[in-house]
């Protein structure tokens, strides 16, 4: 249907339109129009991708000088995928109601092992691997020898693209993955390099958020893409994790052995390379003495996306004479290392702050801040120079460098930790260096300061006002949108007591409580009789899991669910949790039944959505907190504390919460599905827990349903399982909440819909 | 006292009683599904007690084998009458008139069907197997520091289909290596059974059964998974580079520093995990085996991973079923299911009386029921191109019977001239009495003593009884008449 959002033309390709679609897309309009950004929360399965896509393509269409280009970013690769066959079917509307040729550009790009078409190279198995062995083929000195050695293996794919690629753009057209390895195939391109070249004149691009957020990466791929971009992070709910992911490092006494290695090499290349050609190493040098002037340029003139571990002053001064010459360098290095050395080999505990550490840096070894920064930026210089083939062999000491960067250029927002071993094993000597960030928006800020519109959005983002909070920016609007419903498909349930009235919780004083094991493998038998095809529980932890799961075993209780259904568990290998998962999915499948456990925070947690009879029923036994002694949890706690004003509590049940939502929040994938969502614990029936709950979740959740036994919960889950059951057509749900273009035009329904939106 | 034993075996046992070990009578009492019971008496003295157990296991071992086959055939004739009328009809003119014996009319039906008995057989749906299998050997003490496992031959079917290794090392072993008995004790006692005791590595022939699962596991989880969408391996984009992050770092060495217990907790998890696929796959593996032609198909249609090629499609239709809103959209498109053949030529060159006949599923004539509604929506009578009234009374006389076109409605045919019921009858008895003929016919050649005797006593009774009951019919029919 054509649809008129706030004088915008926009095109929706389906027939019918659910009531927050409308809303949501008036909103976006609002962000997109004042050029700010956006916080946006909307339930799963309400179809929230298209909603979007066919808005800022609309937008972009009617004015293509506002917005050039829609960056697109998810977490899966499942989830990229699906946005590019959302947008593919969005296109082919286009072409069908306007019947011209459609001239977009779309694309999705993903790591090399998702799109090298290399018959060696494409069957290795590991990123790690696709990307050094495509690196030693394609990296331009060995290009440059193939041209005096033809026997030197290139990749002939690259060198195709090398050759003509450039100047022929890709016809215009919807690009997923698998089109662009048949395009690819087609005309002998590598279709990964392609891929990168083609996003920057792509009218959409979908990826990853590390594009964009890995200040490693988005430097490669993402640095040039226009200011007039708008930027989308869907399925946002995690992003300052993945933020400060991207800026924290760990330094072992293994990587430092590997990286006493690199070094070794460096040094042994350096004379070799002295002897030989003396020539390139002073042109090195001369260039280094110019600065990082280019990249200095390119940026005032708004070229680039600004790096976080490259911070401005340093672009404008050259780069330090101490580290100038490689042998310098190298020993300068070597130094670092001593140093690093000699930190790991402590007995106890020490946590310090950036500048404390550069403080004893200086007066241990006499390494001054300055030459400390340029580290990373003098490291690549140099393996450019001395043309290493693997840099994947060099990951240690480009580790160790851009440490050595940060440490040096953030005196803020970042704290180290040195710990002897692990607390669980404190006789095994595993002394690690935690460097961790603590303040998301150091490598968000770039992303909020580049582009014009940021949108945020997902499906879970209660309490929508501590985003903005934590990745520091000022959005123009947040809001929450509800879910429209005709029948009630989802039944929220607090069970807080067994039958015998003990308590269920898996607070830590009383988690390994027998009474509390037991009622909770109760509540998971009991809900395994009544409840047909697949259950997804979640626990807290692994661990957490792994000791209930053997005490059950002990007690009979699985012995007894196996009666009803067949139990597959999450193990901590991937491989053979996607097995478990796939068996799981065909036991639902041919009617037998099953359940699934699972680990809240886990992978399965995040990326598998459990539609239909895939999960009738989600059960969290537990608030999943995250694990609250860690240190560096604790430092954070305090920096958000000091820094933002949120007080730990706050924080960890905001950060608990997130999370429960997430995992309820799998099973109901659309208005037709449904699903039995059992919170276990009796803390979740305090407002403070239950009002941190996403406010489509909270508003199902009656005062009758906050404080269940089994028995009780038993009982509600078996009528709404009924109710559900009963055949649910679109007639029933047309004019609630589902819309044809003529209800949406009407008055009293548009007053309606203007309640969905609920404005933080 | 065993001859006996052998005899009774033809008979439908219900349960079987012995006498309390104190006893001066040793006896073994019998009691049949109808109600009779037959006790045996073990009277020669000091062998009695040990004759009477031999007698009670082996009357144990074989009761279950027979009562299956006893049931699977009074299953057999059941389904066979209840699916055929006219056999059920014959079997009630025959068999509950008592023209014929009950036997005497299966003995020539079954070996008849020997050919659709197999054939159903096979078609016959396989009793599943319980997830909690194991869980009902639960041990029980028996009060004096021993342990008790039921293990019924269910049980032990479900152990078999589960784990083939099992049933492989059964076969191995018994009877020359050990009893039965010991077999399934040393099946309690091993590592294999308490998955989550840590073996011991002492001599244990099931330990060779855990490796082999362990690699059956292991190759599950290298061969990966078909559908995309669940492959965890590959839902990250770009992992964090090895020292990047938050997330503690993996201890190196894992299994060391690991206490026994995480040990054995994981190795509960393992075995479940394995257990259920276990389960679930001699469940599949039970429903493609009949069906070669269905596991051929199977393995080509894209499921397999070794190419690329294969790949998409399933991967694409996955991708499409998860952005659809089915809701959303006006009338969801109608799924059409692509026919996909193997061989087309088999399919076009059919056998040919089968050709005549045209199938029609329920969706087809939903189809073409809303096809036709379709049109008559949009039928509009063209009024000037119509007949003229002439031309169509005739056509009306000539269509209707008697007329032009409809001659050959003109000779009406008995079943016109006869009411219905006198119908029926006549053709059951006209069954009947084929089916004596063909019991009469099927004595010849007569070369046993049992068949002359059927042929000069037994069937001429049945045939009098027949002529009589003719007789009988006609004899109403006349009165009914007159």
């Amino acid at each position: 249907m054509k649809l008129n959002i706030d004088g915008l033309l926009v095109y929706f390709p389906y027939d019918y339109i659910y009531p927050e679609q409308y809303s949501y897309m008036l909103e976006l309009k609002r962000t997109l129009d004042a050029k700010g950004h956006g916080v946006l929360e909307m339930p799963s399965g309400t179809g929230k991708t298209i909603s979007l896509l066919s808005l800022i393509v609309a937008y972009q269409k009617a004015y293509p000088l506002e917005v050039t280009k829609l960056v697109y970013c998810s977490r899966t690769v499942p989830e990229i995928e699906k946005v590019v066959e959302e947008l593919r079917k969005l296109m082919d509307y286009y072409t069908k109601q306007t019947e011209a040729k459609n001239d977009f550009l779309a694309l999705a790009l993903s790591s090399r092992k998702n799109l090298c078409i290399h018959p060696e190279v494409s069957a290795l198995r590991f990123g790690k691997e696709v990307d050094g062995k495509c690196h030693s083929l394609t990296a331009s000195y060995i290009r440059a020898q193939h041209h005096s050695n033809p026997s030197q293996p290139v990749c002939q794919f690259y060198e195709e693209f090398d050759a003509v690629g450039r100047q022929v753009p890709i016809p215009p057209g919807i690009y997923n993955l698998d089109d662009l390895k048949d395009f690819g195939r087609r005309k002998g391109w590598c279709p990964y390099f392609l891929a990168r070249y083609a996003i920057l004149h792509a009218n959409i691009v979908v990826y990853s958020y590390h594009y964009l957020l890995d200040p490693k990466i988005a430097d490669l791929v993402s640095k040039e893409l226009a200011k007039k971009s708008v930027v989308v992070f869907d399925e946002a709910h995690n992003i300052d994790n993945v933020c400060i992911d991207s800026m924290s490092v760990n330094i072992t006494r293994r990587t430092l052995d590997r990286c006493q290695t690199n070094v070794e090499t460096l040094q042994n290349t350096i004379s070799r390379i002295k002897e030989t050609d003396a020539a390139k190493l002073r042109e090195e040098y001369s260039r280094l003495v110019e600065g990082l002037k280019e990249a200095n340029v390119a940026r005032e003139t708004d070229m680039y996306l600004s790096n976080p571990v490259l911070p401005d002053e340093i672009l404008q001064e050259a780069v330090p004479g101490s580290i100038r010459t490689a042998e310098h360098f190298v020993g300068f290095m070597k130094r670092f290392l001593e140093y690093l050395k000699a930190r790991l080999r402590i007995h106890h505990v020490v946590q310090e702050s950036a500048p404390q550490f550069l403080k004893d840096i200086y007066e241990k070894v006499c390494i001054d801040r300055k030459p400390l920064r340029f580290c990373a930026e003098r490291l690549r210089s140099l393996l450019r120079t001395l043309e290493i083939a693997d840099i994947a062999d060099f990951s240690a000491i480009t580790l160790i460098s851009h440490f050595a960067t940060l440490v040096s250029t953030y005196s803020k927002g970042f704290t180290i930790i040195i710990e002897p071993f692990e607390d669980r094993t404190p006789t095994i000597a595993n002394p690690v260096l935690h460097f961790s960030c603590m303040d998301p928006s150091i490598a968000i800020k770039p992303v909020f300061g580049r582009f014009q519109s940021v949108i945020i959005t997902s499906g879970t983002l209660s309490p929508l006002d501590i985003y903005p909070r934590i990745l520091d920016f000022r959005p123009v609007t947040v809001a929450s949108f509800t879910m429209t419903l005709a029948r009630t498909c989802l039944c929220p349930l607090i069970v807080g007591r067994g039958n015998d009235q003990v308590a269920m919780t898996s607070k830590f004083e009383t988690r390994e409580d027998f009474a509390v094991i037991r009622n909770y493998g109760n509540l998971l038998l009991e809900m395994s009789a009544i409840v047909p095809d697949g259950i997804v529980a979640f626990f807290t932890s692994y661990i957490y899991m792994e000791n209930i799961v053997a005490s059950w075993y002990e007690q009979g209780i699985l012995e007894n669910i196996q009666r009803n259904k067949l139990i597959f568990i999450e193990t901590q290998d991937a491989a053979e949790t996607s097995m478990a998962l796939e068996k799981y999915q065909e036991a639902c499948e041919n009617g037998r039944g099953a359940i699934l456990l699972s680990v809240a925070r886990g992978k399965v947690s995040e990326g598998i959505d459990f539609v239909h009879h895939y999960g009738r029923a989600v059960i969290m036994f537990g608030v999943p907190y995250v694990y609250t002694q860690s240190r560096i949890l604790k430092a954070r706690l305090e920096y958000l504390r000091d820094q933002f004003q949120i007080r730990e509590n706050d924080f960890l049940t905001f950060d608990a919460m997130r999370h429960a939502a997430q995992c309820v929040g799998r099973a109901i994938r659309g208005k037709t599905d449904y699903g039995l969502m059992i919170f276990a614990d009796k803390r979740y029936a305090r407002a403070d827990k239950r009002g941190k709950l996403p406010r489509w979740i909270q508003e199902h959740l009656t005062d009758g349903s906050l404080n269940l036994t089994i028995d009780e919960t038993v009982q509600l889950g078996k009528h709404f399982l009924r109710q559900m059951a009963q055949p649910f057509r679109q007639e029933d749900q047309l004019g609630l909440s589902l819309l044809t273009l003529e209800q949406l035009q009407s008055e009293d329904m548009l007053q309606k819909i203007a309640q969905i939106a609920q404005q933080a | 006292k065993y001859k006996a034993a052998q005899t009774v075996f033809n008979i439908d046992k219900k349960c079987q009683k012995i006498s309390p070990d104190g006893k001066a009578k040793i006896q073994l009492q019998l009691l049949l599904h109808t109600g009779e019971s037959t006790t045996f008496h073990f009277a020669n003295g000091s062998t009695a007690l040990k004759d009477r157990d031999a007698t009670k296991e082996l009357l144990q071992q074989l009761l279950p084998k027979f009562k299956k086959k006893a049931n699977k055939e009074l299953e057999e004739k059941n389904r066979m009458l209840q699916e055929d009328p006219v056999l059920f009809q014959l079997y009630k003119d025959l068999v509950v008139s008592q023209v014929i014996s009950a036997e005497e009319f299966w003995a020539n039906r079954l070996s008849l069907n020997t050919v659709e008995h197999s054939l159903s057989n096979n078609n016959k749906q396989e009793v599943g197997i319980s997830a909690a299998f194991l869980a009902d050997i639960r041990p029980q003490t028996d009060g004096c520091n021993g342990l008790r496992y039921n293990l019924t031959s269910d049980i032990i079917e479900s152990i078999f289909r589960t784990y083939p290794t099992v049933k492989q090392k059964y076969a191995e072993n018994i009877p020359h290596n050990m009893t039965e008995k010991e077999f399934w004790t040393r099946f309690f006692q091993s590592h294999y059974f308490h998955r989550d005791r840590i073996s011991t590595g002492q001599q244990d022939i099931f330990s060779e059964c855990a490796k082999q699962d362990e690699k059956g596991l292991k190759s599950m989880v290298t061969q990966g998974v078909k559908n995309p969408m669940v492959d965890l391996l590959s839902l990250e984009d770009k992992s964090l580079d090895e020292g990047y992050g938050t997330a503690t770092v993996p201890t190196t060495s894992n299994s060391s520093n690991k206490s026994l217990r995480e040990n054995s907790n994981s190795a509960i998890i393992k075995r479940f995990n394995h257990h259920s696929a276990m389960v679930l796959a001699a469940g599949l593996r039970k429903a493609e085996a009949p069906s070669d032609q269905a596991s051929e198909t199977s393995s080509t249609d894209g499921n397999s991973r070794d190419s690329d090629f294969f790949q998409p499609p399933l991967k694409k239709v996955k991708l499409q079923e998860s952005i659809e809103y089915d809701d959303l959209q006006g009338d969801s498109g109608r799924q059409t299911i692509a026919l996909n053949l193997k061989k087309s030529d088999r399919y076009s060159h059919g056998p040919i009386p089968l050709q005549s006949q045209h199938y029609t599923t329920s969706q087809d004539i939903i189809n073409s029921i809303s096809i036709i509604q379709h049109e008559m929506r949009n039928y509009k009578p063209r009024l000037t191109q119509v007949m003229s009234s002439n031309a169509a009374s005739s056509a009306i006389t000539a269509l209707s019977p008697g007329g032009l076109l409809m001659q050959g409605g003109g000779q009406q045919t008995i079943n016109q001239l006869v009411p219905t019921d006198v119908q029926s009858e006549l053709k059951h008895l006209y069954t009947a009495a084929g089916e004596l003929l063909r019991h009469f016919w099927s004595c010849f050649p007569v070369n046993t003593p049992f068949l002359e005797e059927k042929l000069t006593g037994h069937l001429e009774e049945m045939l009098q009884a027949a002529y009589s009951k003719f007789q009988v019919w006609q004899t109403r029919r006349m009165m009914r008449k007159t």
